[in-house]
């Protein structure tokens, strides 16, 4: 729970037309974790061409899904096997088709979508040149020296156009509009006709279609447009049966192609960290959990009965930034790994903060909210939304509790100081106290801190800076040694001499350490062991005095439980219940919230950013993908 | 950050990065250099992703560069939010446009999805398309009606219609390079009005070198009509208006383009040749112009936008001078190579 599981580098080498039911094999195992090297004698990369299969046959599943819909839940039996890359091939080909067919279905009934909407722009059209009763076959004619056309084109592109048809000698007016496209009429010389052609084209421009009928006359144009418009819906209704029929056609075999794309996905997932081969070989290469080897060894024989070879080794001190962290927890603490994890993940052999963050976040968020009451409140709401909530919502429900036991421990209800005995202290009454509390459960937490950086540096190898360095042991006996002085000259704790010598061999190693760890010139690395020593110290000396707002917070608690109490005196008795009820729901969703965050911060700022470098990868095992799920 | 500590923090990056600017004689002087002091050169100019290594080949040089160009604006970037922000990202997108254009010739040409993807700059933090899912869409059709339903739909949906209309590649190129830059123009128009004259400097000199360049070879190059050379260039508000771009569309030599622009660009552009003749010398008076943001009193944004175009015209002259080298070619050629070619987003 506080470090990594252990895991082993594998190697399986098999025959290479075997390699997708070997992934696929892994898959089922879920505890396979594909990683990028192997060995170098195997130089080629067999599954390359698998996975670029895949991925276009997926993406055409997908556009057919999204067209056609889901056809339901998938199902993959458990000895189902991986299809081959010739059968992958066949696969995305006969998806290739299946799209094409379906696009040019949902073209055509796009296609037909806009001549119903350019029918009915040219009715609307017919009713304009009817009033001006303009004789469009005269307009229109194909040998008048005036060239005019009818179209539209996008709405923003109407200027431009305009400006640039006017160096050809033409002009453009428009006579409609509808959503964002323009009808217009061009006008121009017809001897400079086809210089707009490529500029129209640029622009979008879109020419409507005139029938002879039009051109003769408006009036003769109803008869027309009538038969346009039933010819279209003909049309349309046989689109719609075309797209049905294609659901019917291909809708059984399209599920088979979503099974056969779900166990295809292993090899094609693993081949993106790389697969790699020799000759008629190929070997996944990645990490499992040490505790699953025999199992990953009796998986790999029932199904390949020994035609596979599995190497393993662990990993090596040059290994260790590539390996990823695989964490298990109870079920209790799974709720506070996201907020964990939203800072990052722990590198392989690192310690993992989750289990003292929890314990030390809710400490925090009890110490600063302490109160029976508010914090029944939050574990109760928590509780009642724990399905929409999820597992989070018992974090929330953790936190209530922390804040009873603190409520109880400082005598708060609601507010209420007099209602039950604090079985300690009310922070009000003796806030020195409290503060001197906070400080020095500070102390503590940097203390525990600079240890567990002590550890982490000395796992990574790099023992110089876990011994010497100012995040390590030096760090903390110069902290330590700093902590007494501050302690005796505050009158705090009685003078210890020796706390002074130790600040300053703590102060003298850590300064020499930056001196030897600094490649530049004299002066710089004076500079520089100057900063890094003042920063060092600042930063420890400020961190610590950060905790005082845990204090701080639990004083404001009460202060601002007396403020509201002051406002409802105030008031008339139904004013005073209203105020008290309001000004302890203002506490609970603002303050509760500020504390929650502060509490955050103090881990954060004061404790991870110590020790935790939260640059890990996380385990990611392959599986076996049904109905979407990643 | 405060407004005054990014500021404070971004003239300090700058003025630090800026001394990492080549000198012309300095890249001169790296063309006959031996391949030990190169690296060493590129080291000292925070370079040394670029150092040539036998296993290089050039493809992977244009992505270092890009990778170059994207870690330093990331630097420069930090402490910028709203409006200043958007306008250098945006700046980075070009980077990313050029990877869609590969993305659509590769659909052009039936080209797998898989070698397209393999010839894409890395975007790192600044992409903004899933490559993945372009680079499988079944035709440049179905990849613009994607990408208009993505973070750059301004940009590509006139390019997606004037395409569907014409199935040209050529006008979806230019549609592309248009909407790219009209984009930029919208987004330093907000930020002229707060920064002043350096930005807007900087920006005029940027564009009306594009919009001059481009009107020269649609012209000239590709003999289209002046009513669709005009329709292709960026809407502009600098020194070459659209009124002004219009009269020159309608000419009908590059002499004559040439005499009827502004003065003193004429006094620029006196004996120029051809037009990547015209290129160079704007683009080295853009230079001109960039440098006396960079050195001057101006806002930290502008002296930032400035170091960035500095910066990526040295890239281009490295990438010059390393392959020149890589590919044997003599020195008089490679110095010819470092000329600036004409500016698109490919």
């Amino acid at each position: 729970m506080l470090r990594a599981e252990p895991l082993y580098r594998i190697q399986l080498v098999l025959l290479a037309s075997e390699a997708q039911d070997a992934a696929l094999a892994l898959a089922r195992f879920g505890a396979f974790n594909p990683a990028s090297g192997g060995s170098e004698a195997l130089t080629q990369a067999p599954a390359v061409a698998y996975r670029e299969a895949w991925l276009e046959a997926e993406a055409r599943l997908a556009k057919l899904l999204a067209q056609c819909g889901d056809a339901g839940a998938l199902a993959l039996p458990s000895d189902a096997e991986a299809p081959s890359l010739a059968d992958l091939e066949e696969l995305n080909a006969w998806l290739k088709d299946v799209w094409t067919a379906c696009r040019d279905c949902h073209e055509a009934t796009a296609r037909l979508d806009e001549a119903r909407a350019r029918l009915a722009a040219l009715e609307d059209t017919l009713v304009r040149l009817e009033r001006l009763d303009v004789d469009l076959g005269r307009l229109l004619r194909p040998d008048s020296l005036l060239a005019v056309r009818l179209g539209s084109l996008p709405a923003e592109n109407m200027r431009r156009l305009n400006e640039a048809l006017a160096l050809s000698g033409h002009v453009l007016s428009r006579f409609d509009q509808s959503g964002d496209q323009v009808y217009a009429v061009i006008a121009g010389p017809r001897a400079r006709h086809d210089e707009v052609r490529g500029l129209l084209a640029q622009a979008g421009w879109h020419e409507l279609e005139l029938p002879e009928e039009l051109r003769t006359h408006p009036r003769a144009a109803r008869d027309w447009l009538e038969r346009a418009h039933r010819r279209v819906e003909t049309q349309s209704g046989a689109q719609c049966e075309a797209l049905d029929g294609l659901r019917g056609r291909f809708g059984p075999r399209l599920h088979e192609a979503r099974q056969r794309l779900a166990l295809a996905r292993p090899l094609a997932e693993a081949a993106r960290v790389g697969v790699r081969g020799q000759g008629g070989l190929a070997a996944l290469t990645g990490w499992v959990p040490k505790r699953r080897l025999a199992a990953l060894r009796a998986a790999l024989d029932a199904r390949f009965h020994g035609r596979c070879w599995l190497e393993l080794r662990e990993p090596g001190p040059r290994d260790l930034a590539a390996v990823p962290s695989l964490m298990r927890y109870p079920a209790w603490l799974a709720p506070f790994v996201p907020l964990v994890r939203s800072y990052g993940v722990p590198r392989y052999g690192e310690f993992d903060p989750a289990l003292p963050f929890a314990i030390a976040w809710l400490l925090l968020f009890g110490a600063m909210f302490g109160d029976v009451g508010h914090g029944a409140v939050i574990a109760l709401v928590a509780a009642g939304f724990a399905r929409r909530l999820g597992r989070i919502a018992w974090v929330g429900v953790a936190a209530g509790a922390a804040s009873m036991v603190f409520g109880m421990l400082y005598g708060s209800v609601f507010g209420y100081e007099t209602l039950i005995e604090p079985l300690w202290l009310s922070p009000l009454h003796d806030p020195i106290r409290m503060l001197t509390l906070a400080v020095g459960f500070g102390v503590g937490f940097i203390v525990c801190t600079l240890l567990v950086n002590a550890w982490n540096k000395a796992a990574a190898g790099r023992a110089g800076e876990a011994l010497f360095d100012s995040g390590g042991l030096a760090g903390l006996v110069l902290y330590l040694g700093a902590v007494g002085v501050v302690a005796s000259l505050a009158g705090a704790a009685d003078p210890v001499p020796q706390a002074a010598w130790l600040a300053a061999g703590g102060l003298a190693v850590v300064a020499v350490f930056k001196w030897t760890t600094t490649h530049a010139t004299l002066g710089e690395r004076l500079l520089v062991t100057a900063i890094e020593i003042l920063e060092t110290g600042i930063g420890l000396f400020s961190n610590t005095l950060s905790f005082m707002r845990v204090a701080a917070f639990s004083l404001n608690h009460v202060a601002l439980a007396l403020a509201v109490f002051t406002l409802a005196d105030g008031l008339g008795a139904a004013g005073h219940w209203i105020a008290v009820v309001l000004g302890n729901i203002v506490i609970i969703g603002l303050e509760g919230a500020i504390v929650a965050i502060q509490a955050m911060r103090l881990m954060y700022y004061e404790g991870f950013s110590r020790f935790f470098n939260g640059d890990g990868t996380a385990f990611v095992p392959l599986r076996v993908v049904v109905n979407g799920e990643r | 950050m405060t407004p005054a500590s990014g500021d404070a923090y971004l003239n300090t990056r700058v003025s630090l990065f800026a001394e990492r600017l080549w000198p012309d004689a300095e890249l001169d002087a790296l063309v006959g250099a031996g391949a030990d002091a190169i690296t060493h050169r590129l080291a000292q100019k925070g370079l040394a992703l670029l150092a040539p290594t036998p296993e290089q080949g050039g493809g992977s040089l244009e992505h270092r560069i890009v990778a170059q160009m994207l870690e330093e604006t990331r630097v420069l970037i930090r402490p910028l939010a709203g409006g200043a922000r958007d306008f250098l990202a945006f700046w980075t997108a070009r980077f990313e446009m050029s990877n869609v254009k590969t993305l659509l010739r590769s659909k052009m040409s039936g080209e797998r999805a898989a070698a397209a993807l393999a010839r894409l700059a890395p975007m790192g933090a600044f992409g903004r398309l899933d490559s993945e899912t372009l680079a499988h869409a079944e035709d440049a059709g179905e990849l613009l009606r994607r990408l208009e339903a993505g973070p750059y739909a301004a940009v590509v949906r006139h390019a997606r219609r004037a395409f569907e209309q014409s199935r040209d590649p050529f006008v979806l190129d230019a549609a592309l390079d248009q909407g790219y830059y009209e984009g930029l123009v919208a987004r330093a128009q907000f930020l002229e009005t707060r920064l002043g004259a350096p930005l807007r400097g900087l920006m005029a000199a940027l564009v009306d070198r594009i919009n001059l360049v481009w009107l020269l070879r649609y012209r000239f190059n590709y003999d289209l009509p002046p009513a669709q050379v005009y329709y292709l260039l960026i809407g502009s508000r600098y020194d070459l208006p659209v009124t002004r771009l219009r009269e020159l569309a309608q000419l009908d030599s590059l002499p004559a383009v040439l005499d009827a622009l502004p003065a003193p660009w004429r006094a620029q552009l006196v004996g120029a040749r051809d037009i990547p003749d015209v290129f160079a010398r704007m683009e080295q008076a853009g230079a001109g112009q960039a440098l006396r943001v960079l050195r001057g009193h101006a806002p930290p944004l502008a002296r930032a936008f400035a170091y960035l175009i500095l910066r990526e015209r040295d890239l281009r002259a490295l990438r010059g001078v390393l392959r020149g080298r890589r590919l044997g070619l003599a020195a008089a050629d490679i110095r010819v190579a470092m000329q600036r070619a004409p500016e698109t987003l490919h």
